[in-house]
């Protein structure tokens, strides 16, 4: 089955060395996971104060790789120059995604300048990919002079709110109980949620929200070279899911989303 | 996984005890815990029952021990026990160690926050193990945030290496590289303690992180476990870069020896 990863990132990270963080490198770890393509933005962006010198460099790794590598920009709306650079990512880098880290960046999902990226993205015709402070570290190995604020769940959810026209994925922890799925009634449905972070079996954070939301909404991710892709794909060969809702998480939705 | 060597979740948990809690807050978690091992076939749950409330009185230990035992006799074979105490009720902690090492799969003695490893008033339940040949389970993690320094996980890897050091005649297990906290720290710590072994559990499952403690520590030092974090933990023992010896010795092989039963 054609796999397609949402969240991978290449890159450097100030706090640890990453291994599979080259383009050509990573494709190693996407082989041995059997993920035939990933949408990949730039590790080093989230802490360059300039996030868009991280676009250029990933430019330069994914250029031999097109046909597996989905560039995604980062960029950071509290910046100067973010809409020359949003327009520079999708013509020459050709991002068919844009990843916020507010986290990082230190700006609120409700923060106006927030909400003007969002906007330019979806009139580029840009997913937005939301990226929790979980998906690229865990908070409590963080370093004793980094401390970023979580996004809260709840301001995702006030965020797809505002932006019907907008089409978010959410990379973020358990999220079975929040209002992205316990209240996904009453929100567009212009969201899909990561299910890299929710196991299936014990606790089972991913059971309850397949059931809940239905497979259509979910999308696979691994937060590779962050993570060890292995641990998702255990927790798809768990769920509890037919063949067919297994296709669209592991592909469909995501084709659909970008357009493939 | 292995025809030869059993899969041993080394770090389980049917349940969490707390005397004042309404029982049905947790009833059916252990038969989740062993549906889950059903579906990542994992043959044996080594399970202790730790406190949610303290300070852990013997009264409150010798509940949690009982809940675990009832579920051995709900799952004959396939749960063996660790017995979670308060080394800080010394006569009744080394009672109730002596109790439950009556039953032939009790296995290992649980060291979790009530006081640090290191402290003296643990040396009678550490030496309570070594005399009856027990494993030290020791939950330990090298937070770097200080939400949690301030709460309870404030043993580290250091700590465990200063009673492997007082004792190096016993049998230690250091608790979840994943477990949170600076893994690259606590396996370059850890190290130095060779009668020191460490199970692979945990929420976290970084890129590298059970390959770098291959690399420091080597197979027989390692141990599988999932404590509670059943996908992401059997996902890092599928993503580690051993051979199929070295594997099986991580699955159950050095559990085993350690317990005398390989």
């Amino acid at each position: 089955m054609m796999i397609i990863d949402s969240n991978a990132y290449i890159g450097h990270w100030a706090f640890r060395r990453l291994r599979y963080n080259a383009g050509d490198t990573i494709l190693e770890l996407m082989d041995r996971a059997g993920i035939d393509q990933a949408c990949v933005s730039s590790a080093s962006a989230i802490m360059y104060r300039n996030s868009h010198a991280g676009n250029e460099e990933l430019l330069e790794e994914i250029e031999p790789h097109r046909d597996r590598l989905i560039p995604f920009a980062v960029l950071n709306p509290a910046y100067a120059g973010w809409r020359r650079d949003l327009q520079w990512c999708r013509d020459t880098l050709g991002a068919r995604g844009l990843r916020l880290h507010p986290s990082y960046h230190m700006y609120a999902l409700n923060d106006a300048c927030c909400h003007e990226l969002v906007d330019a993205a979806t009139e580029l015709g840009m997913l937005v990919s939301i990226a929790a402070l979980y998906s690229v570290a865990d908070v409590r190995q963080r370093h004793w002079l980094v401390d970023p604020p979580d996004v809260p769940l709840q301001d995702i959810a006030w965020l797809v709110a505002e932006h019907p026209d907008a089409r978010f994925v959410v990379h973020a922890g358990d999220s079975s109980g929040s209002d992205l799925v316990q209240k996904a009634d009453e929100l567009p449905a212009n969201y899909w949620l990561d299910m890299a972070f929710m196991d299936p079996l014990y606790h089972k954070g991913l059971q309850t929200v397949k059931d809940r939301i239905g497979a259509e909404r979910l999308v696979f991710g691994t937060s590779i070279c962050f993570r060890y892709p292995e641990s998702a794909l255990v927790r798809m060969e768990a769920l509890q899911a037919t063949d067919e809702e297994k296709e669209s998480i592991y592909n469909g939705n995501m084709l659909a989303l970008l357009g493939q | 996984m292995f025809e030869d060597v059993p899969l041993i979740d080394t770090h389980a948990h049917v349940m969490y005890s707390d005397p004042d809690a309404d029982d049905s807050r947790q009833r059916g978690l252990d038969a989740a815990y062993v549906e889950a091992a059903d579906v990542l076939g994992i043959d044996i749950l080594v399970v202790s029952c730790p406190m949610v409330r303290k300070p852990t009185t013997p009264e409150i230990f010798r509940h949690a021990n009982s809940l675990v035992i009832d579920a051995m006799q709900k799952w004959p074979g396939r749960i063996w026990l660790t017995t979670y105490i308060n080394p800080g009720w010394t006569r009744e902690a080394i009672a109730e160690i002596q109790r439950t090492a009556e039953l032939e799969d009790m296995v290992a003695i649980k060291l979790l926050w009530d006081y640090n490893c290191s402290d003296p008033v643990c040396f009678p339940v550490i030496e309570k193990a070594i005399e009856l040949d027990k494993i030290i389970i020791i939950h330990q993690a090298h937070h770097t945030n200080m939400l949690f320094n301030r709460r309870h996980f404030d043993v580290d890897a250091a700590d465990v290496v200063a009673v492997a050091n007082r004792y190096p005649e016993a049998k230690i297990i250091a608790d979840h590289i994943g477990g949170g906290g600076d893994w690259e720290w606590t396996i370059k710590t850890l190290a130095e303690a060779p009668n020191v072994l460490q199970e692979i559990s945990g929420s976290n499952f970084d890129e590298n992180i059970v390959d770098m403690q291959l690399q420091y520590l080597g197979a027989d030092r390692m141990v599988f476990a999932c404590d509670c974090s059943m996908s992401s933990s059997m996902g890092k023992f599928r993503a580690l870069q051993a051979g199929t010896e070295d594997k099986k010795k991580i699955a159950g092989g050095n559990f085993l020896r350690l317990c005398g039963r390989l």
